[in-house]
């Protein structure tokens, strides 16, 4: 049973990890600033989820579990409230508005 | 009755925090959960906005569906970012959120950003404005996925 907890909570430990540096890998492979926030909001949600989903299995049932699921909690409220806050500076910043979206595209997509 | 069910919430937030029983301890947290309830009361008078506990039911049948939202949406951004992130078709539009309950709009943003490859930038008035990593996205927010979900769990109470 012990052993049969742990390999599911180490997949879901090295799956978290993957999505996890997916994130990391997007945001130097996409091409411009938004494409990049997609690709950090992968790191956000489902590798937190996965990690602390591995870290759960891990514990001895009592006050930690309560602790990670806070963790888990916080960290899924505040990291959507961060990406918004990030994205809207930016256009209110002047770096996308609706009709200029074809040529800011086109601009950060010239090759390097 | 609703001072009662945040004097209840906050205090086993703070015992499940902390995990002390000590005398002394236990004295701080009496004493911070006092001063919340305080700051909330007051606080009430400003923005008459009663912040309401939603149903645990209604969340415990969302959560799971988001979670699944998450994992497949996380999916294609992965494949996209391992397989070639030039063919993205990043796109903006606008979505319409007169469905949805006002009270959960936030929670319907939140959604559309907690899930890789949209990204929602602005909420104004009856609108979101929705930034995709590809067009499919969009045009499947535009269905309503998201929001009929939302609107058949918290629909019958406003």
């Amino acid at each position: 049973m012990l052993l049969l907890l742990d390999i599911i909570s180490g997949i879901l430990l090295v799956t978290g990890v993957f999505f996890g540096l997916s994130g990391a890998v997007g945001v130097f492979k996409l091409p411009n600033f938004f494409t990049r926030v997609h690709a950090a909001s992968v790191t956000d949600s489902i590798a937190v989820i996965l990690i602390i989903g591995g870290l759960l299995l891990q514990t001895t049932f009592g006050i930690n579990i309560a602790k990670l699921l806070f963790i888990l909690g916080f960290l899924l409220i505040t990291s959507p409230t961060a990406s918004h806050a990030l994205a809207k500076s930016a256009r209110h910043g002047g770096l996308l508005t609706m009709s200029e979206l074809e040529k800011g595209d086109q601009q950060e997509k010239t090759p390097k | 009755m609703h001072t009662v069910k945040w004097v209840i919430s906050l205090s086993i937030f703070w015992l499940l925090l902390s995990g002390y029983l000590k005398p002394l301890l236990l004295g701080f947290g009496v004493a911070s959960v006092a001063l919340v309830i305080v700051v909330l009361n007051r606080m009430q008078k400003v923005d008459n906005e009663p912040q309401e506990f939603g149903t645990w039911l209604q969340t415990i049948r969302y959560i799971p569906w988001l979670l699944g939202q998450i994992l497949s949406s996380s999916l294609r951004v992965t494949k996209l970012v391992w397989g070639s992130p030039t063919e993205v078709s990043p796109s903006l539009a606008k979505i319409n959120v007169e469905a949805v309950p006002e009270a959960r709009r936030t929670l319907y943003a939140n959604s559309i950003t907690l899930t890789p490859g949209t990204l929602s930038i602005d909420l104004e008035g009856e609108e979101v404005t929705v930034h995709a990593l590809e067009q499919s996205s969009i045009d499947e927010l535009k269905e309503g996925y998201i929001a009929t979900k939302i609107t058949d769990i918290w629909g019958d109470n406003k």
